[in-house]
């Protein structure tokens, strides 16, 4: 049964309405002239317009099954691997979700892969080749689920992986359903190419009239039975995979295409580790996408630090300008609502709902809804935490190197800053945010976020000890009596500068003056001579850089002893970033050396230097 | 006791009436012993803190990072690490005592000693103390600060929580023989946690106390006390104790074991309950007012502390806004000299020495202070440098009544080393045995243990080293008790040598001459090595020591004649034609790693002065050991930077001197050689490991006071290696030297500005500077300011 488009859809403005109707347009005419059916709509070009998108205007909120299903916790798997997804399991979890989370804006109930395999991982297809519902799992069919969600006030999410899986190919004679003539021959490569991250499916030929079709009417299924949201996963490039038979741009436009033909807004949250290279086609067709691999651990506990929490700390920066509304950087569930089952310390939990809340991913807990521990509750409800991932001020990103000490920032539209301070090292450490590195110096007001208390007047910097894996969470607004800083230049490629090694000059679209300085490996190194300043003191000079991968660089200040900083990829080679390193420089004139060492150092485009410390 | 040299100064009369009474007391005087009634100062007459001495920083350590970022306390004997975290203090607490192994006398298959945890043994902690306070975070409090101050002997913490200030201090007593942690707060803040106190070798926990015994039948016992003086309550819940409500909380600690220094009571003192003890102690302990402690404490450690002067000159006012950890790190990046932080450094060392050598065994490679069980080399005593290194900032930076610890010990073992060696040296396995087939005396192994026992291979100059650092230790003090208690050591050293020298005849010349059996070279080269220039250095100290000694104590007149002859028969190093260099073996071949971090070879020009730049040794064999010096290079770590700064020092090379002393301030991080988070220094063992090794803690210190003064008896030299980095303004007062004297210098531009010199029983020296020089004639006590160096 259809159900109906508008009566699903909640009524979020004059963007909304365009897309609507635009996709029932779409939905028409797709039946009787599908050869233009990969027509691309002209939805997406809304995006970027001043209104805000249908979907994902803020990073979602709400709950998935997956943490759990790949947990080998005590008795959480009790009939095998992934055995936790069940109806019964996802309806209690939606009812807790609804009862303690829903207030705060948790309300998507997510379920994860495996709704249509048994115990034993074995599929099941309808006769149209589409994923059906294991009915040990799911008694009642995945309609009777989201129905039940959808009562309790939430949407309900749901998962499938990208291609036509190989059990669902069936000779090539199962039927494309709603499209007559059409089988599963007809949608794939003739030499059965696979695709997706585990290669577990025929890469689909969208070259060929049918393709489209089978994704219409995998689409279609899943608004029938009433889903918000679609997890795709497994998609290229990305998810572990590069090459043409991994690239699954063409995969993801169809289900755009075919989301909009059902006329029902459903979110399409893309997974995994997608390429960053892509992301303008990942902005175009979705509306989020998992920058990185699981954060699970397929261990004794749902996650661990090392595994792969701290992961994102090096590979969320160059997400960031990426972000926006319509479109999310997924840093992957957030699991920090009990200790003993996340496997963390309490530093590390409040750490990674900080780094998740000021990087605006979406926050989906992957936790035992029942079973959260008070210090749980205190983190996914801290409400001034929550504002800073659902308010709208940008993602932030590191302002500091991304040394074991490091400082996120982000400048918010009223003027203040949202600053986090994260301890990365196994030990406990002081971490310092210098003002000037945000860009002003003298008095500013900071608000503790996870203690909720005011820590009154800060002059040009705060420091704060931090555990092991710790972080502090500040808004940070400057007095009206504060200064902006001004810095002087000095590009990296200027003559008077030092290249040795194989440091070379090379030329940089993005970078000023259209030069960095590149080659900076193995003994390469930058000297940049009369660096002036009028007082000596410690100086947050500010980096810009240009690094496909992050790199690390020895930086010192006339000859004495380098201090060795990282600088977070930027994504490619031919996009800058800009960080502030502390330098200790004398009054006068002084050189600053960037030096490879016995590494490879990011390309240097410029440094500026306060003018005062 | 009849001394015809009058000994007039107060405190050499004290220092001796002690060794007296040790020296009758040995072998019954256990290291956990009831405490005489403490002397309690009176209560006006505490200074207040002094920032120059008073380290701090913005962080605590946690349970992971105690050695990097533990604070130590310790009272001599007893000690800790403490993490200073506001939601969970822990205390890591030892006792000097605490060793597992024993006399280890069956030998492995080659002649060498077994070096295991059960065999030869390992010191290991005594207990750990937790207080929690649930609330608390890390995450959760602000403005975290705690500090060390090294005058009063305090760890102090202190943070604010919902707007109330938590303060903490933590320190350990001599007097009382306990570790106090006291809690306070302002503003209405009360206490509510629990706290236990358990022991790590699992022992059962029962509520207050604990008490244990190894497998080698050492026993050893804890206790602990809780109470608050305000409202609040502390109850005894099982093997922990609650507190709720409290205003304030005093909890004390203390423990011990039941060794003694006595080898024919197999070091074991029977009649001793250590558990027993312990809850003896904390209970009268806690029948003082915590106010009544701490300034008891602070009386007894300011002291020693405030013996010494230092004043290497004045930090910017921008180093001092820094804390101790960024200052560390930021005299690195700026390569600006931070000479607070540098004077800072070594009182650090003196600090620890304070606090971890008194009153019971000397400090082995990690002094008092654990993190684990199970530390690296068991944190034995080494004796080809480390445990020598431990002691040669103990005269010299005025606290020689720490050194006692090491003599004490040294004494306490000959019975055995004499047994083992007797026994056991001339096992047929052993390559190092005498090829004359004759035994006498005693030596040690490269390791020896608090239980009589040797490990891992034999070390014949081992015993000569030992000697050597002993007998230095009387030219400062020149305490004839002193030296009646050390010279069976060195009679039982040269009686080992006696039966180890070999006659050769040198080819070419044919001079007849005497040469040490087959030896290592520590810890490089061939094994088999004969005259390796190691131990004909030492062992001709030695015997020079011993003919001394025997003529100052009028005893063993013909046996030291003796000796002295043999000593003029001692082969000596020659300068290599082929490298140029001191040879380390009677070879002209570089027989091992050229930059190797031990300065074996060089022993003759520190700790020795046999080689000295002033004329009086060729200046070939000065050249030699200058090129071997060099080669050795800059780029080491801890204690071996710190030798060769010594050396450098000796060889009045300033710049090089203070490049090897800032080396090893370089902040250590990821396990790096250098000065950890709590200055403790880091020796890297390899990439992300990094082990603490407390010799470099001492071995810089004496490196730093060498740059300033040096002294031989008889002679004495001011502002020998004197950096740049201090030139400008300084003072070292208080600093003893060689002969009988302590030195009082101050400095400007470079030049002494103020010389006096005291007699602690000294009668005459020469002080040279710059090419001037006095003669000095002082009776015992007296003092004299000396004019002419000041131009």
């Amino acid at each position: 049964m259809r159900s109906s488009p508008r009566s699903a859809l909640p009524a979020r403005g004059l963007r909304a309405m365009v897309v609507l109707a635009l996709a029932a347009g779409l939905a028409t005419t797709a039946h009787s002239t599908p050869a233009h059916a990969a027509d691309t709509p002209t939805a997406p070009a809304a995006r970027h317009t001043a209104s805000a998108p249908a979907l994902a205007a803020k990073p979602y909120m709400g709950w998935s099954s997956w943490s759990m299903q790949s947990s080998k916790y005590p008795g959480l798997n009790p009939d095998g691997d992934y055995s936790y997804l069940t109806e019964a399991n996802v309806l209690e979890q939606a009812d807790a979700l609804a009862a303690k989370l829903k207030k705060y804006g948790y309300e998507y109930v997510n379920i994860d892969a495996g709704w249509w395999r048994d115990n034993t991982w074995t599929p099941e297809f309808d006769t149209y080749a589409r994923q059906k519902p294991d009915p040990v799992r799911f008694p009642h069919g995945m309609k009777a689920v989201a129905d039940h969600i959808h009562a309790k006030g939430l949407k309900a999410g749901i998962y499938l992986p990208v291609g036509l899986e190989k059990e669902a190919y069936h000779d090539g004679t199962s039927p494309i359903w709603n499209a007559p003539g059409c089988t599963t021959a007809d949608i794939v490569y003739s030499d059965l190419r696979t695709t997706n991250g585990w290669d577990s499916a025929y890469k689909l030929d969208f070259s060929r009239p049918c393709t489209q079709k089978y994704i219409d009417s995998q689409a279609q299924l899943l608004a029938d039975w009433g889903y918000d949201f679609l997890k795709l996963d497994g998609v290229g490039p990305g998810s572990f995979k590069s090459g043409d038979n991994y690239d699954n741009v063409p995969d993801v436009a169809a289900w755009h295409q075919a989301i909009a033909a059902t006329g029902r807004p459903i979110h399409l949250e893309l997974s995994w580790s997608l390429d960053i290279q892509h992301a303008a086609d990942w902005k175009k067709y979705s509306n989020g996408w998992r920058v990185d691999t699981d954060v699970e651990c397929y261990c004794n506990t749902l996650v661990s630090w090392e595994n792969s929490v701290d992961d994102r700390f090096a590979d969320a920066p160059a997400w960031t300008r990426h972000a926006g509304p319509g479109g999310w950087n997924d840093l992957d569930s957030l699991d920090v609502g009990n200790g003993t089952m996340d496997g963390l310390t309490k530093a590390e939990r409040q750490s990674y709902a900080t780094l998740w809340a000021i990087a605006k991913s979406p926050l989906y807990t992957g936790d035992d809804l029942t079973r959260l521990d008070s210090y749980g509750v205190s983190l996914l409800t801290n409400r001034e935490v929550i504002a800073v991932d659902q308010g709208d001020g940008p993602p932030a990103q590191p302002v500091t190197a991304s040394d074991p000490q490091q400082v996120w920032a982000a400048k918010n539209p009223d003027g203040s800053y949202t600053v986090a301070l994260f301890n990365l090292a196994d030990a406990p450490a002081a971490v310092t945010a210098d003002w000037s590195a945000l860009g002003f110096t003298g008095q500013a007001a900071v608000r503790d976020l996870w203690n909720h208390e005011n820590l009154g007047d800060h002059r040009n910097r705060i420091t704060e000890a931090l555990p092991a894996h710790g972080s502090r969470l500040f808004t940070v607004t400057p007095r009206r009596s504060s200064h902006t800083v001004h810095y002087t230049g000095y590009e990296a490629e200027a003559p008077a500068n030092t290249l040795s090694g194989n440091a070379s000059v090379a030329d940089c679209a993005a970078c000023s003056g259209g030069k960095k300085a590149g080659n900076l490996y193995l003994g390469g190194k930058l000297t940049i001579t009369n660096v002036v300043v009028d007082k000596p003191g410690t100086y947050q000079v500010k980096v810009t850089y240009v690094s496909g991968d992050a790199r690390s660089a020895l930086i010192s200040a006339n000859g004495g002893g380098a201090v060795r900083h990282t600088f977070a990829s930027t994504g490619d080679w031919g996009t800058t970033g800009t960080v502030s390193v502390p330098v200790t420089l004398k009054a006068g004139s002084n050189t600053l050396t960037i030096d490879s060492g016995s590494d490879y150092a990011p390309d240097i485009d410029r440094i500026d230097v306060p003018q005062s410390s | 006791m009849t001394s015809r040299t009058p000994e007039p100064s107060r405190r050499t009369l004290l220092s001796l009436a002690a060794s007296t009474s040790l020296a009758g007391a040995l072998g019954t005087l256990p290291a956990f012993a009831a405490s005489a009634a403490p002397l309690r100062p009176p209560a006006e007459s505490e200074a207040p803190a002094d920032d120059r001495h008073v380290l701090w920083w913005r962080a605590p350590a946690d349970e992971h990072s105690m050695i990097e970022q533990g604070l130590p306390v310790g009272n001599g004997r007893l000690g800790a690490l403490a993490s200073n975290d506001p939601g969970r203090e822990l205390l890591l607490v030892t006792d000097a005592t605490m060793w597992t192994g024993g006399l280890n006398d069956t030998l492995d298959a080659d002649g060498q000693f077994p070096y295991g945890r059960d065999d030869f043994g390992s010191f290991t902690l005594l207990a750990r103390l937790t207080v929690d306070l649930p609330g608390h975070d890390l995450s959760a409090v602000h403005d975290y600060r705690r500090t060390l101050d090294l005058a009063r002997g305090l760890v102090t913490t202190s943070y604010v929580r919902s707007g109330v200030t938590y303060r903490r201090e933590i320190f350990a007593s001599r007097p009382d023989d306990v570790i106090v942690v006291h809690f306070t707060a302002s503003g209405g803040g009360r206490y509510t946690g629990s706290l236990t106190l358990d022991g790590t070798h699992g022992e059962t926990p029962t509520s207050t106390s604990f008490g244990a015994s190894f497998p080698n039948g050492l026993r050893y016992g804890a206790a602990v006390t809780a109470s608050t003086s305000g409202p609040g309550r502390v109850t005894v819940r099982g093997a922990r104790i609650d507190f709720s409500g409290c205003a304030d909380l005093t909890v004390v600690v203390s423990g011990g074991t039941d060794y003694a220094p006595d080898a024919s009571a197999g070091y074991r003192d029977p009649s001793l309950d250590p558990e027993d003890l312990a809850r003896t102690k904390v209970r009268a302990a806690a029948t003082h007012p915590v106010g009544t402690l701490r300034s008891t404490h602070i009386a007894d450690h300011r002291a020693l502390y405030g013996r010494l002067g230092l004043d290497l000159g004045t930090s910017t006012a921008r180093q001092r806004a820094l804390d101790t950890w960024e200052r560390i790190q930021e005299r690195h990046a700026s390569g600006e000299p931070d000479p607070e932080l540098e004077a800072a450094y070594l009182q650090f060392g003196r600090y620890l020495m304070i606090s971890g050598s008194r009153g019971s065994l000397p400090m082995g490679l990690q002094g008092l202070w654990l993190d684990g069980n199970d530390p690296d080399w068991m944190g034995d005593y080494h004796t080809d440098i480390n445990i020598q290194m431990n002691y040669w900032m103990a005269d010299r930076t005025a606290l020689p009544s720490c050194f006692d610890a090491l003599a004490d010990y040294c004494l306490a073992q000959l019975p055995s080393w004499t047994e083992l060696t007797g026994r056991l040296f001339q096992d047929p396995r052993n390559r190092f045995r005498n090829s004359s087939g004759v035994i006498a005396g005693w030596t040690v192994a490269f390791s020896t243990d608090p239980h009589g026992g040797l490990g891992w291979w034999w070390h014949p100059a081992g015993n000569a080293w030992l000697c050597n650092t002993l007998y230095e230790h009387y030219e400062y003090t020149l305490s004839r008790a002193y030296l009646e208690k050390i010279h069976p050591l060195l009679k039982g050293a040269c009686a080992f040598w006696e039966a180890r020298l070999l006659p050769v005849s040198l080819p070419g010349s044919g001079e007849e001459v005497l040469i040490a059996d087959a030896g290592w070279s520590p810890e490089h080269g061939p094994q088999d090595g004969k005259g390796n220039t190691y131990d004909q250095e030492l062992v001709w100290a030695l015997f020079g020591n011993y003919h001394a000694a025997c003529t100052r104590l009028g005893k063993d007149t013909a046996h030291a004649q003796r000796i002295a002859a043999l000593r003029e028969k001692l082969y000596l190093p020659r300068v290599s034609p082929t490298t140029g260099w001191l040879e380390e073996w009677m070879s002209p071949d570089n027989l091992g790693e050229t930059t190797h971090r031990h300065l074996s070879p060089l022993v003759g020009l520190f700790p020795g002065d046999r080689i000295r730049p002033d004329g009086s040794t060729p200046q070939e064999i000065v050249d030699g050991a200058t090129a071997l010096l060099t080669a050795r290079g800059m780029d080491s770590y801890g204690w071996a930077n710190a030798w060769r700064a010594l050396c450098w020092a000796r060889l009045k090379n300033a710049g090089t001197a203070y490049q090897l002393v800032v080396n090893n301030l370089r902040p250590s991080t990821g396990g790096s050689n250098g000065t950890a988070f709590n200055l403790f220094d880091i020796y890297q063992t390899e990439p992300g490991r990094g082990i603490f090794q407390i010799d470099a803690n001492f071995g810089t210190p004496a490196a730093m006071i060498e740059m300033l003064l040096y002294a031989r008896p008889g002679h004495i030299e001011l502002l020998p290696a004197l950096p740049d980095a201090w030139a400008a303004s300084g003072a070292l007062t208080g600093a003893a030297v060689r002969g009988g004297f302590t030195v009082d210098l101050h400095w400007r531009d470079g030049r002494p500005s103020l010389v006096r010199l005291h007699s602690t029983g000294g009668r005459t020296t020469t002080v040279t500077y710059g090419g001037l020089s006095r003669k000095v004639v002082l009776e015992p006590g007296a003092s004299v300011t000396l004019k002419g160096f000041t131009g």
